[in-house]
């Protein structure tokens, strides 16, 4: 434990000082502080070289991901190495998050501690996301973040929860912690976050790559929905104490999903998982579903575990699949009446909402006034899930009047009530009625 | 909040295994419940409760004997108010992080009636009286440390952290107390450390209640008590509240015999590592200059 001042300057590699401002946090692996470097604050991280296997190759692995750049601007990634000390301990500096994120882990406990500096006394403060969507689009730019990290042929190797920061009314994330990250196959001697580590890692029989990173993802994407472990149910709970081995056994070798439909020796448990139980009752089955394969087939077989792009595919459809009800109902509209195929109704004050069926898709889609769809979702060929293309708006002029709006940058084709279609350039509408049709391009929908 | 000591009922002292039996009756009734279809009135899919975490016990065991007076009772209050603020947080979203605190002079007290969150947790200054009822520590401890008593979450716990410091040898007779706190499973399964004090505190002894070298330090000036305390505690506090990373170099299949006290093992090395760094912080000694 070798611990910097306050006010102690570290000399950069290429030149300058860093000056110690204050202490942000600890890990396993060291300290992060607040710095003053060219006249900007920083965070930087100053390791506990005792605690890494073998510092000089980490601190290569560290020289080439600075030279590589992040892989997105999802990343806090390491910019300035400092000197390494005549005893070898050396840290980096990083960007330091800014104000609006919130650390998942404060999410996953619902509130933050804030300390009062004089006293030392602390409060707590909600955290929440403020909205459905902020919460399902945070999941998208997780696995959005992944899939472009090992689209760069690397592996983040300690995925866990202690890894993002996250908006909460956004849902704009920020991957930090991102040290260990190596090119697929190498490893630092990182083992990983147990509860998130996968099963082979858990038993020793592999060191982390982009396989067992699939695995960490689908438990980060777990406890996001479902607040509670996956592999925390009944069987695990009866060992009363979790002892090494038992850890070895639920984690490892003997890992059996809370809702495992072949194996119900491991259900969630009234009183202690109610999260889990009231959860996977909510989602609609096709999220169930990659869950399921995630923690069951996946357990044993690497390659049977989701993919980043089918996560992200699951999810902007989820995102699409969200009724803001005017009578303040917020949810999946699986959670939702459906009283024939082409409408849902809302079990509280039952209102009626169409829904638009695109050629691209095997499900329709529910509309409401505000309801969005993105380029990614008219356009087969776009990545893009942040820009929203059309919206379902009221006009201005004929106040009950819904109609959509193309917020895009392409000329999009809709029949009108007389029968043909027109052209709908960027910044116009149309009304919606019974026979509509758009042709988006690529992609058309139906009323 | 109340300082007096509460008897043990005599349940506490049941077998462990009774206890667990208790708790898996529980676990298929509340299952079987969950199998019914559920009546929640409310279906928002943001309004969750915090993650289901695991609990922690940290157990400080302190001699607060005559001897103690003075300096050491100073510097130990002192670091011990300034340390629990440092490890709030120190459970992150798995684990919640209780304290509870055993003190031994002429009487055998705990701080609180019992285990306090660390999030709450207010230090009471400690005095130092009378001798060192090191055995009646050790007996009360074994009672509390059960499921019926201070260790009663409903979910799962980690092995509790029990953490003695002391500046003396027992003026009981320890042995036949420390041998049935030793068949206490918690105990068994449980981070121990120690902390000698000056030079009458026995290493040895301390060894016995460890059951590891490597987990005793000891300390013969202000700063290196302060220090010590420090990183003990940090390091058992991570260590506990936390799964063990059980994979290492040996690329093969670990068995339940490889993983058993890994824990342990790894808080006696991460203290030694700690201490071969740790600087002579001041030189007069606590048995000289009075």
């Amino acid at each position: 434990m070798i611990e910097l001042a306050i006010g102690q300057e570290v000399e950069m590699e290429y030149g300058g000082r860093a000056q110690v401002l204050g202490v942000i946090g600890s890990g396993g692996q060291g300290t992060v502080y607040v710095v003053r470097y060219n006249g900007m604050k920083w965070a930087l991280k100053w390791y506990d070289v005792d605690k890494i296997r073998n510092p000089k190759a980490f601190r290569t692995n560290i020289k080439n991901n600075i030279s590589d750049g992040p892989p997105s601007n999802k990343f806090l990634w390491p910019k300035y190495l400092t000197k390494e000390n005549s005893d070898g301990t050396f840290g980096y500096l990083m960007e330091l998050k800014p104000d609006s994120f919130d650390s998942f882990v404060d999410i996953l406990n619902t509130y933050k501690l804030t300390v009062d500096p004089f006293t030392g006394r602390s409060s707590k403060k909600p955290v929440r996301f403020s909205s459905l969507y902020a919460m399902v689009t945070a999941v998208i730019n997780i696995v959005n973040a992944f899939r472009q990290l090992h689209r760069a042929g690397k592996s983040y190797q300690d995925l866990n929860d202690g890894g993002f920061f996250i908006n909460v009314d956004t849902g704009a994330v920020l991957v930090c912690d991102c040290d260990n990250i190596a090119p697929d196959g190498n490893n630092f001697g990182i083992g990983g976050k147990p509860g998130y580590m996968a099963p082979e890692v858990v038993r020793g029989v592999a060191k982390p790559n982009v396989q067992t990173d699939k695995y960490s993802l689908a438990v980060v994407l777990f406890k996001l929905l479902f607040r509670g472990d996956p592999m925390e149910g009944e069987k695990v709970v009866k060992d009363v104490c979790l002892t090494e081995s038992s850890e070895l056994k639920h984690y490892g070798q003997n890992a059996v999903f809370v809702y495992d439909p072949d194996d119900a020796s491991n259900r969630p448990v009234r009183g202690i998982h109610d999260n889990v139980i009231k959860f996977w009752r909510i989602y609609p089955d096709y999220i169930k579903e990659a869950f399921i394969r995630s923690f069951t087939s996946g357990i044993l077989e690497p390659s049977k575990r989701i993919i980043e792009n089918e996560w992200q595919k699951l999810f902007i459809r989820l995102r699409s699949e969200i009724i803001q009800c005017g009578c303040g109902r917020t949810n999946f509209c699986s959670m939702f009446e459906r009283p024939d195929i082409k409408t849902f109704k809302c079990p509280k004050c039952g209102s009626i909402f169409g829904t638009l069926k695109f050629s691209n898709r095997n499900y329709r889609t529910p509309l409401y006034l505000g309801s969005v769809f993105y380029e990614c979702e008219i356009d087969p060929d776009s990545e893009d899930f942040q820009t929203v293309a059309g919206e379902l708006v009221e006009n201005r002029l004929k106040p009950g009047v819904l109609g959509f709006k193309n917020t895009s940058t392409k000329t999009w084709r809709a029949k009108m009530p007389d029968g043909d279609f027109y052209d709908i350039p960027p910044g116009k509408g149309f009304p919606v009625w019974q026979g509509l049709q758009i042709d988006f391009g690529e992609v058309t929908a139906t009323l | 909040m109340s300082k007096e000591k509460k008897k043990a009922p005599t349940a506490n002292t049941a077998p462990e295994t009774k206890a667990a039996e208790a708790v898996k009756a529980a676990a298929m009734e509340e299952t079987a419940a969950a199998a019914d279809p559920l009546d929640f009135d409310d279906d928002d899919p943001l309004s969750a409760t915090s993650v289901s975490k695991k609990s922690l016990v940290i157990f400080f065991l302190i001699d607060t004997s005559g001897s103690m007076k003075g300096k050491k009772m100073g510097e130990l209050n002192t670091v011990m108010e300034e340390l629990i603020p440092e490890i709030r947080r120190v459970g992150e979203a798995d684990t919640d992080v209780k304290i509870a605190v055993l003190t031994f002079g002429t009487q055998v007290r705990w701080m609180y009636s019992e285990p306090i969150p660390i999030e709450d947790f207010e230090w009471a200054r400690l005095r130092a009286d009378g001798v060192t009822s090191m055995g009646e520590a050790f007996k009360e401890l074994s009672a509390r440390m059960s499921r019926n008593s201070f260790l009663n979450s409903p979910s799962l716990s980690f092995a509790p952290v029990i953490f003695l410091m002391t500046d003396g040898y027992p003026s009981d007779d320890y042995k036949p107390a420390l041998a049935e706190l030793q068949q206490n499973s918690w105990y068994k399964f449980g981070l121990k450390a120690a902390l000698g004090i000056g030079n009458e505190a026995n290493d040895d002894m301390l060894a016995e209640f460890t059951g590891s070298e490597d987990t005793v330090v000891h300390a013969y000036s202000g700063g290196q008590l302060a220090q010590m305390i420090k990183i003990i505690a940090v390091t058992s506090a991570q260590i506990g509240s936390k799964s063990m990373t059980l994979s290492d170099d040996t690329n093969h299949e670990l068995s339940a015999e490889e993983v058993r006290a890994a824990k342990q093992k790894l808080l006696g090395q991460q203290i030694q590592d700690s201490m071969t760094n740790l600087g002579d912080a001041d030189a007069v000694s606590f048995d000289t200059g009075w």
